[in-house]
């Protein structure tokens, strides 16, 4: 059996962990430089508001609604999903941390110590809100698929409790019956689009087709989905758990960029940020791409883009550095007004297992980044950075609505009445 | 070819010390008073009410969400939208204060109230310490 586990609006909700004052109020969250909303509370989404859409767009409707503002608060977010998925991982052995507010649970050998899957489900979402004060939705199914479509079922469906299990072939087809297809785990909406045209608008439509006709017709992908949806496991556990293929570092602008010390200080910036994922998950990269570019709205649009291959694998924050200061002035055209700019790392391998170079020595310094990401998980991040980040902060955020980190930073702990 | 089984050395290297052996992990305050570190958080005490039982006005309080409520436990709640520290009291749905100045509240049907916690402790610092004190703005 598997269980994915996934807050409820997770950013809205982390938002009134410590704010007493909106937990009944509606809330939205605004993604970088305040653009878009990208989470927004039940209440608001009852409102009709859609996610994604720029907020200036939807600004008179909100405040009609004295919806609450609040910009992205990352740091609040990193702890209190860190905290969460402490709190879950208890429930089972294995236990895989999917993104910052999903993960699933493989439950083997479990069936004679849980007696119903409903039940644990509940006892897993009652204690992660008294714990944690935040909101879960539990799905179970035979299949990571169905766990994905039982979660669903759990927040969407009409009389919903948190909590929906796929155990029977009856549960299985009601609740993909009730689902349309784009609601399934990995189907895009232009595959939706597609799947329409042959009728098949239900999530059990899907579960009914022929496998090895659907794979001819669309891809292997949509074939093990359909495996999936009829209780055959083809995710193994560790495709689920996969390491990122490919990581990336991007970012617009608040406001748009035109010197070069703030520019640099961006693109390096983003180097430590990369290097310090492929460290966390244990890779290496042997490519980078380094990028830059104008609006593509306004006139002469610019754009330019280095892919760096590197001599020997690397996760070392200096080394990326480096690489931007060697491209730096082929990249950087004096007028441009810059609109967004980042650093992808590419082609990544396993940093257990490498090729070692007779002729090129790795310049990464293992212990210098490891005392760096010491110094900045103790005392906070970004403590400890390379000299040109700081160059400039002219490229930084536009966070107008930002709440306090409560948990992370000394003077923004809760102030409490005695 | 001869090799001469003799290991290279550089340098002069010092006995071992001979403490090395017995050396633990040293004793950390955490270990000591959070419990459940997930279900924990701090927060600073503003007010005068509680000083009875030994809470002032710029203390650090330990917050626990995971420990079950007794009676007449130091709590933290959300009372009417505001995080408040008193001692509940079960029995006549109440909130007391720890000081002869400030009366119970009692807790009536049209009051926001949720329990946010059990305050297990409580730190005061005897020189000021100006990290916790910029919370105060």
């Amino acid at each position: 059996m598997y269980a994915l586990i996934d807050a409820t609006s997770f950013y809205a909700s982390a938002e009134r962990v410590f704010d007493l004052s909106i937990r009944k109020k509606p809330v939205v969250v605004l993604s970088n430089n305040d653009g878009c909303i990208v989470a927004a509370s039940p209440e608001v989404k009852k409102l009709g508001v859609p996610k994604f859409e720029p907020y200036f767009k939807l600004k008179h409707i909100l405040d009609r609604h004295n919806v609450v503002i609040r910009s992205s608060n990352y740091e609040l977010y990193a702890d209190l999903s860190d905290k969460m998925m402490a709190v879950i991982n208890r429930f089972s052995d294995q236990h895989y941390v999917y993104s910052i507010d999903e993960s699933f649970l493989k439950f083997d050998g479990y069936s004679d110590v849980v007696n119903s899957w409903y039940e644990y489900g509940h006892l897993i979402r009652r204690t992660v809100w008294r714990k944690t004060k935040l909101p879960v939705g539990v799905g179970f199914g035979p299949t990571p698929t169905l766990a994905k479509a039982a979660n669903h079922a759990a927040k969407k469906f009409v009389g919903a409790t948190g909590v929906a299990v796929i155990d029977s072939e009856k549960s299985r087809k009601q609740i993909l019956a009730n689902m349309t297809v784009s609601d399934i785990w990995g189907v895009g909406r232009r595959l939706t689009k597609q799947l329409k045209l042959f009728g098949i608008e239900s999530a059990l439509d899907l579960a009914k087709q022929n496998p090895k006709m659907m794979r001819k017709q669309f891809s292997v992908v949509l074939e093990r989905t359909i495996s999936e949806l009829n209780g055959v496991s083809c995710l193994s556990w560790d495709d689920v758990k996969q390491r990122k293929k490919e990581v990336f570092s991007t970012r617009s602008f608040g406001e748009r960029v035109e010197s070069p010390f703030a520019l640099k200080a961006s693109l390096v910036t983003h180097c430590s940020i990369v290097a310090k994922k492929l460290r966390k998950q244990g890779s290496l990269t042997k490519r980078l791409i380094i990028f830059a570019h104008s609006s593509p709205h306004e006139d002469n649009y610019y754009k330019r883009s280095f892919i760096q291959k590197l001599a020997v694998p690397s996760n070392d924050s200096t080394v990326f550095a480096k690489q931007v200061e060697l491209v730096f002035s082929q990249l950087f055209q004096p007028g441009v007004r810059y609109y967004k700019a980042g650093i992808g790392a590419i082609e990544l391998e396993d940093d257990m297992h490498q090729q070692i170079d007779m002729f090129n020595v790795s310049d990464d310094k293992p212990e210098l980044m490891q005392c760096l990401d010491t110094i900045n998980k103790r005392y906070g991040s970004s403590s400890l950075r390379i000299a040109t980040e700081l160059q400039s902060n002219q490229w930084q955020m536009k966070r107008d609505w930002l709440s306090r980190r409560y948990t992370t930073r000394w003077p923004e702990i809760p102030l409490i009445k005695c | 070819m001869k090799v001469i089984p003799v290991k290279a050395a550089a340098g002069i290297s010092g006995f071992e010390s001979p403490a090395a052996e017995y050396k633990e992990l040293g004793l950390s305050l955490d270990q000591l008073i959070v419990g459940d570190p997930n279900a924990t958080f701090l927060g600073l005490a503003s007010g005068d009410s509680m000083q009875g039982v030994g809470i002032f006005d710029g203390d650090l309080l330990i917050v626990d969400r995971a420990v079950e409520p007794k009676h007449q436990d130091v709590i933290v709640a959300n009372f009417n939208n505001e995080f408040v520290c008193k001692i509940l009291d079960i029995h006549n749905r109440q909130l007391l204060s720890a000081s002869p100045l400030f009366k119970p509240v009692f807790i009536s049907d049209c009051d926001v109230f949720q329990l946010e916690g059990i305050v297990t402790g409580s730190l005061r610092m005897h020189r000021q310490n100006m990290r916790l004190k910029q919370c105060m703005r």
